[in-house]
């Protein structure tokens, strides 16, 4: 395989493993929990800012020469910026959630969640010593890049590798929730707010942890993004890149966390590099317009035709106990 | 536990408003203990007001409710559930996508693994107890003759179905008061003869009971004590025979 190739699709798999990441988060957030958070795509950001902050080191004033401001600077050692993603995903959303999750039907709660989004990419723009304001961060160091030593290639690989075991351990954190009784109330908090209430379910409670959950996902996508691309700005997390997770999930199968990477897989990476390949035709940018008509007809056909996706929801059945353990059936009386 | 000897619950001088309408104005009665307690009234008279403010779906504008002696006024829903008050709605609730079965497990109280970090303990911490609950839960299905319903998504059961999987989800629960708001409502009669027949069952079986009926025929054989609310009063109680020759109950009914 042609080096160029190889580059193609070592970058393709990150950027896949990225997704599938952020796809999982919005999936224990939407799927599960039935929480619609048009905001998903800010604390993906969170976590692509945290991350590249506390690996860039600490600001440069602009008269020493430094050429982007930002707040919080550190070199920390590679694992370390994207469990801080993490965590500051976490905490974002325990904070948006505290507010918008507790007392919020979830159409309100859908409409002030693409304002909280709005608002912060606003913010990330306009507050320049923030995180570097329009520009955005660049130059954000490779992870272990100065430890290993290895060829360009190999390094790419490496990061694949990186990606490949951070998507095991979020799938076992995914897996844990789903398959557990925990998932299992938050289906049902899903399904019937009330009920769930009526039945002992702390509604607030599980919705807001799910919340927090899809945050602590958001965050760590982002972060293993930054790490790789090497530059984040407001213009790579717009209110519409939400939407095109929210498509994949429910093209692959909201609620089931293999089909939902099958959706990622299928919606932002096939799809979007597959109009790569597409001959340039009409004005320029008619094919990236394009693109945002397709993936919103998409979800809307998907909606429409196949509510429940690729792959859907699992149907739990329980195993019957085999007939030698069954309880026996009771003797029958004889007749006096 | 204080209070044994004296009623479940007792409701003292309840009021709830909505804007200008005073929904429950005044309501004060108990709930005996190992009974099936009737609450009827005509359309509006606060009966499901009443209920809600026991389940802890409202809060009372005024007012207390006592459980077991202790003063419970206000207390989410989720917590009451917590301490044995279930309560069954009067539109049908199911978990449209989880299974029957599903819908039960969900009912059982304190289940391993119901809470994050107990679920990441793994399986093996919490599946001994899911497997009792799944016993447990089979065990009622068949005693309401839905054992093969099982699997089925509880959205796509018939209206008298989920009729019944209301019912068991509460008794899942295992109680020590469950809350029914019209549990036939919209079910054919052999059906609604049946669900009497459990009814009476899990009160012999100790259960206390407290149900909003409007079938008058139905109160009469399932009910004692019968409370009789209108315009969000109590207006009589007793048995079924004193709330009969009551005139201020027939008036109620006449005039609304």
């Amino acid at each position: 395989m042609s080096t160029a190739w190889q580059f193609y699709i070592s970058t393709v798999l990150v950027y896949l493993g990225v997704d599938v990441i952020a796809c999982w988060g919005l999936n224990l957030q939407f799927g599960v929990a039935g929480l619609v958070n048009f905001a998903f795509i800010v604390f993906q950001a969170a976590g692509a800012y945290t991350a590249a902050v506390l690996t860039l080191g600490p600001a440069v004033p602009a008269a020493r020469g430094g050429f982007q401001q930002y707040v919080g600077g550190a070199h920390l050692p590679f694992p370390l910026p994207i469990l801080a993603a993490g965590l500051v995903g976490g905490l974002l959303a325990a904070l948006v959630g505290g507010i918008a999750v507790r007392r919020l039907r979830s159409d309100y709660e859908a409409m002030v969640m693409l304002v909280v989004s709005l608002i912060a990419t606003s913010v990330a723009t306009n507050q320049v010593g923030l995180v570097n304001g329009p520009n955005g961060l660049s130059l954000v160091p490779k992870p272990l890049a100065t430890i290993v030593n290895l060829s360009p290639i190999g390094y790419q690989w490496l990061f694949v590798g990186i990606t490949a075991g951070i998507c095991v351990c979020v799938y076992w954190l995914v897996h844990v929730v789903t398959s557990s009784p925990f998932g299992r109330a938050l289906r049902a908090v899903r399904d019937n707010e009330q009920a769930a209430a009526a039945l002992g379910k702390n509604v607030t409670g599980l919705r807001l942890l799910a919340f927090v959950l899809g945050g602590v996902l958001a965050g760590i996508s982002g972060a293993v993004l930054v790490e790789f691309i090497s530059a984040w700005s407001p213009g790579s997390w717009l209110y519409p890149e939400t939407f095109v997770y929210f498509t994949a999930v429910i093209v692959g199968g909201s609620g089931n966390n293999l089909g939902v990477m099958v959706g990622a897989l299928l919606v932002p990476v096939a799809f979007l590099e597959a109009t790569r390949f597409i001959p340039q035709f009409g004005p320029p940018g008619l094919i990236d317009a394009l693109q945002w008509i397709v993936v919103g007809a998409l979800a809307l056909v998907f909606l429409w035709f196949w509510p429940r996706g690729v792959i859907p929801e699992r149907r739990r059945r329980f195993p019957r106990p085999a007939p030698a353990e069954a309880e026996p059936a009771p003797p029958v009386r004889a007749a006096p | 536990m204080s209070g044994a000897s004296g009623p479940l619950v007792a409701v003292r001088d309840l009021h709830r408003r909505f804007g200008g309408v005073h929904a429950v104005n005044g309501a004060s009665f108990e709930v005996p203990a190992g009974r099936i307690t009737g609450l009827i009234g005509p359309n509006g008279a606060g009966k499901s007001t009443v209920l809600n403010i026991v389940a802890g779906a409202l809060r009372p504008s005024a007012g207390t409710v006592r459980y077991r002696g202790q003063d419970v006024t206000g207390l989410p829903a989720h917590k009451l559930a917590r301490r044995g008050i279930i309560r069954t709605f009067q539109i049908s609730s199911e978990f449209a996508a989880l299974t029957v079965l599903e819908n039960l497990l969900v009912a059982a109280q304190g289940l391993r693994g119901e809470r994050l970090w107990q679920a990441a303990l793994g399986k093996r911490y919490w599946r001994p107890a899911e497997r009792a609950a799944v016993q447990r839960a089979r065990q009622l299905l068949a005693r309401f003759d839905m054992s093969a319903k099982e699997d089925e998504y509880a959205g796509n059961l018939s209206g008298g179905q989920k009729r019944l999987l209301e019912i068991m989800r509460g008794l899942m629960a295992e109680p020590a008061l469950l809350l029914l708001d019209e549990p036939m409502a919209g079910v054919n009669p052999s059906l609604a003869r049946r669900i009497e027949q459990y009814l009476l069952e899990e009160c012999a079986a100790g259960l206390s009971m407290l149900m909003i009926e409007h079938e008058l025929a139905v109160v009469e054989r399932l009910c004692d004590p019968v409370i009789v609310m209108a315009q969000g009063r109590v207006i009589s109680q007793g048995t079924m025979a004193d709330v009969r020759a009551d005139q201020g109950v027939l008036d109620a009914y006449l005039i609304g």
